[in-house]
C-alpha cells in the first residue's frame, strides 16, 4: 500500500488532509462576493430594485441576467488566458513579469499581418507592410504569434535555467525589451483594420471560448501528464526533482515556452477582440494575471496551485469589476478596492494554510 | 604634450560639429499614447522642412520624475531650446525654473502647464484650447439628440479618461457643463466612469453598462478609442447604431472610418500634428529672440458625417 507523494511537496501524503478542497474555498469566496453585491444593490437608494444576477427586467428567457453572466468572464478570459500560463511558471517555483509587454508586442507584430486591404472602398489607413502582408490567411497570423511567444519564453527559460538568474530579474528585463519592441515596431502609431478572418477570431464570445478550451487542455495536462507532474514536482522542490532523474533544465524552457506562447496567443485574441493593435496593450495584464493565479490558491513559493483554482480566480476578477459598475462605485475608489480585495484573498488563504498545517 | 593638444582639439572639434545645428531637446509624456505619437511624428516631419534643426527626443513614460530629470540633461549638455509635452501639469514650475535659470529657451505643447500665469519670459504654451474639444462634441451630440427628436427627456453615459489627466477631467467638465445648460438640460447622466483612454477598458465598461438593461441614447467618450470600443461593445449586444449618439474626441483614422461606416456621430478634430510643428516654429522664434505671444492656440475642428471626408 506504497501512496504517491507526487506533487505535495515531499510531505508524506495524508488523505484526511485533502478533504476540503482550496478551490472549495475560492467558490464559496465567489459567492460571498456576489451575495455581498446582490444586497448592495437591493440596500443602495439609487439602485430602483435592480439585480446584480437576476434578470428583474424580463430582458431575457432565464431568470439570470445572461449579459451580466456574459461579461463577467468576458472581461477577464483574456488575461486568463495569459493566467494559464502563469499558473505553470509560478507553479514550477519561478514567476512572468513580461507576459503584459508581450500582449503588446505580440498584438503589434501580428496584427501586421492580419491587416485587410480595403476598408469603406478605400486604401487602409493604418498600413505597415506592401501589398504581399494584406488578405493573408488568418492561420499566418496566429502561427507567428506562436513563434514569437516561443522565442520570448525560450530566452526567458534558457536565461533562468542556464544563468541561473532569478525568475523576477530575467523576466524584469524581457517586460522593457517587450515593450520596446511594441513601440519600436511602428514607432508607436496603433495598427488597426484586420481582415474578417481574424476579427472572428476574438468577437463576441470567443474569447470565454479560447479560455474555457485552454483551460480544460492546461487542467488535463497538468493533471495527467508527465510535462505537468515534473513541473509540480520541480517547484515543490527543484533538487529533489533533478535527483530524481527530471531534466530540471529543458523543463523550464519548456514551462516558460508554453507562458509566453499563452500571452502572445491571448494578444491574437485581444487584438481581434478591438480590431487593432496599440503599443500600449497589455498594461497591468502580468499583475493581474498573477493575481488572478494567487487568488485562485497558486502559491508563490510553488508546487502548488491548479487551474481550477486560477480560472475561479479570474472569475472573482470579473465579478468584483462587474460589481463595482453595478454598484456604480466611483472610479476613484476602484483601485483601492481592487487593491484590498487582493490583499485579503491572499491572508485569508494564509491564514487558513496555517491552520491546516498546526492541525496535523 | 603635443599629442596630448591634438586630441583636445580633435575632441573640441567632435564635440562642437554637431552643436553649429540648432538642437531641440524634446521631452514627450508618453510614447505610447496615440494622440501624442500623430504630435510626435508632426514634429519630425517638420523637421524635414527646416535646415539646421536638430530634434533630441526623449520618453518620460508618464514618470514626472524621469521628465525632469531629461529637461536637466537638456540643459547640462546646452541645447538650444527645449520642448516639453507634460508629463503632470501640476509639476511644471521646477522645469520652468531649471531652463529660465540656464537661459535656454522653452516651450510647453499639448498640456498646459500648471504655473501658466507666471510662465517666465522666453516661455511659451503651444497648444489648442482644451475647453473648446469637449464642448464642441457634447454640444453636438445634444443637437443630434434633439433632431432626433428626444428633446423630452434623454439618458447618456460617459467614459472618461485617465482620471490624472487634465483633458480627463476637463472634457468631462465640459460635458457637464453642456447638459447643464437649458438646451440641453433634457440630458439626464446615467453613470460615468473611467476606462483609462483604453478601447479594450471602455469595450468590457460599456457591456458591463449595457448588461444593467437601463436604456440609453447616447455615449460620450473623452477620446476616439473609447467611443469605438463602446461602439464595439453595443454592436456585439444588437444595439442599432442608428438610435444611439455616440461622441468622442480626436479624429483618429479609426474613428473616421467608424463615422463613415454610420456608427460614430460626432469626434473633434485636434490638430495634433500641427502642434507639434507649431511647439518647433514657437522654440526657433525664442532662441532668435523674436517676440511670441505666451499661449499659441491651434484651432480644433468638429468632424461631423457631413464633412468627415475633408479630415482623411
Amino acid at each position: 500500500m506504497a501512496e504517491s507523494n507526487h506533487g505535495t511537496g515531499g510531505l508524506k501524503f495524508d488523505k484526511k488532509k485533502i478533504g476540503w478542497p482550496n478551490e472549495l474555498n475560492i467558490f464559496i469566496a465567489l459567492i460571498i462576493i456576489i451575495l455581498i453585491f446582490e444586497a448592495l444593490g437591493q440596500s443602495l437608494p439609487y439602485m430602483k430594485d435592480q439585480s446584480f444576477l437576476f434578470d428583474t427586467r424580463d430582458r431575457f428567457d432565464s431568470i439570470f441576467n445572461e449579459a451580466r453572466l456574459r461579461i463577467i468572464i468576458l472581461q477577464v478570459s483574456i488575461i486568463g488566458i495569459i493566467a494559464l500560463g502563469v499558473t505553470q511558471v509560478i507553479i514550477s517555483g519561478g514567476i512572468d513579469l513580461s507576459s503584459g509587454p508581450l500582449v503588446g508586442a505580440s498584438a503589434m507584430i501580428v496584427m501586421s499581418f492580419a491587416q485587410t486591404e480595403l476598408v469603406n472602398g478605400g486604401p487602409n489607413p493604418k498600413a505597415v507592410f506592401g501589398e504581399w502582408a494584406f488578405d493573408l490567411p488568418v492561420l499566418i497570423p496566429v502561427i507567428i504569434a506562436l513563434a514569437f511567444g516561443a522565442l520570448i519564453g525560450a530566452i526567458n527559460g534558457s536565461l533562468i535555467a542556464f544563468t541561473r538568474i532569478p525568475p523576477f530579474i530575467a523576466t524584469l528585463g524581457m517586460f522593457l525589451i517587450c515593450r520596446g519592441i511594441a513601440q519600436a515596431w511602428t514607432r508607436g502609431k496603433p495598427v488597426s483594420f484586420p481582415t474578417e478572418g481574424y476579427a472572428a477570431l476574438g468577437s463576441g464570445m470567443m474569447p470565454v471560448y479560447w479560455f474555457i478550451g485552454l483551460a480544460i487542455l492546461f487542467h488535463f495536462v497538468l493533471k495527467y501528464t508527465l510535462y505537468g507532474k515534473h513541473t509540480y514536482a520541480i517547484g515543490s522542490n527543484e533538487d529533489a526533482a533533478r535527483m530524481s532523474g527530471i531534466n530540471v533544465q529543458r523543463h523550464k524552457v519548456m514551462v516558460y515556452m508554453v507562458a509566453s506562447m499563452l500571452a502572445a496567443f491571448a494578444a491574437v485574441i485581444l487584438s481581434s477582440k478591438n480590431l487593432t493593435a496599440q503599443s500600449g496593450m497589455g498594461i497591468f495584464y502580468e499583475l493581474y494575471a498573477i493575481a488572478m493565479a494567487v487568488i485562485g490558491g497558486v502559491s508563490l513559493t510553488g508546487g502548488r496551485g491548479s487551474i481550477i483554482g486560477t480560472v475561479l480566480g479570474a472569475m472573482v476578477f470579473g465579478v468584483i469589476q462587474s460589481g463595482f459598475t453595478y454598484i456604480k462605485l466611483d472610479a476613484y475608489y476602484q483601485l483601492m478596492a481592487m487593491g484590498a480585495i487582493i490583499i485579503g484573498a491572499v491572508v485569508l488563504d494564509k491564514v487558513r494554510q496555517e491552520r491546516a498545517a498546526l492541525r496535523t | 604634450m603635443r599629442i596630448k593638444s591634438l586630441v583636445a582639439v580633435g575632441v573640441a572639434a567632435f564635440i562642437s560639429g554637431p552643436l553649429m545645428a540648432q538642437t531641440i531637446g524634446v521631452s514627450i509624456a508618453n510614447f505610447d499614447d496615440n494622440g501624442l505619437t500623430i504630435m510626435r511624428n508632426g514634429m519630425t516631419s517638420h523637421l524635414e522642412t527646416l535646415k539646421g534643426v536638430d530634434l533630441q527626443m526623449e520618453d518620460a513614460q508618464e514618470d514626472v520624475a524621469k521628465q525632469l530629470d531629461q529637461i536637466n540633461n537638456f540643459v547640462a549638455s546646452g541645447v538650444d531650446a527645449i520642448i516639453v509635452n507634460a508629463v503632470d501639469t501640476d509639476a511644471t514650475e521646477a522645469m520652468s525654473n531649471a531652463a529660465s535659470s540656464a537661459g535656454i529657451p522653452l516651450v510647453y505643447v499639448n498640456r498646459q502647464p500648471g504655473n501658466m500665469e507666471t510662465l517666465p519670459d522666453g516661455q511659451a504654451f503651444v497648444a489648442s484650447n482644451e475647453i473648446e474639444s469637449g464642448t464642441l462634441a457634447a454640444f453636438r451630440m445634444c443637437q443630434d439628440l434633439r433632431a432626433m427628436g428626444k428633446s423630452g427627456g434623454a439618458t447618456a453615459y460617459m467614459l472618461m479618461g485617465r482620471l490624472s489627466n487634465q483633458a480627463a477631467v476637463q472634457r468631462s467638465k465640459d460635458f457637464h457643463d453642456v447638459i447643464g445648460m437649458d438646451m440641453c438640460n433634457f440630458i439626464t447622466l446615467i453613470d460615468e466612469q473611467t476606462a483609462n483612454w483604453s478601447r479594450d477598458e471602455a469595450q468590457d465598461m460599456m457591456t458591463n453598462w449595457i448588461a444593467s438593461g437601463e436604456p440609453f441614447d447616447a455615449v460620450f467618450g473623452n477620446n476616439d478609442e473609447m467611443a469605438i470600443g463602446a461602439i464595439q461593445a453595443m454592436k456585439a449586444s444588437g444595439i442599432s447604431m442608428e438610435d444611439v449618439v455616440v461622441g468622442g474626441v480626436d479624429a483618429t483614422p479609426d474613428a473616421l472610418v467608424a463615422m463613415e461606416a454610420g456608427e460614430m456621430d460626432v469626434t473633434v478634430f485636434q490638430d495634433l500634428a500641427g502642434q507639434g510643428a507649431g511647439s518647433i516654429d514657437t522654440a526657433i522664434k525664442l532662441v532668435n529672440g523674436e517676440k511670441v505671444d505666451k499661449t499659441v492656440f491651434i484651432p480644433f475642428k468638429l468632424v461631423t458625417p457631413e464633412n468627415v471626408g475633408d479630415f482623411k
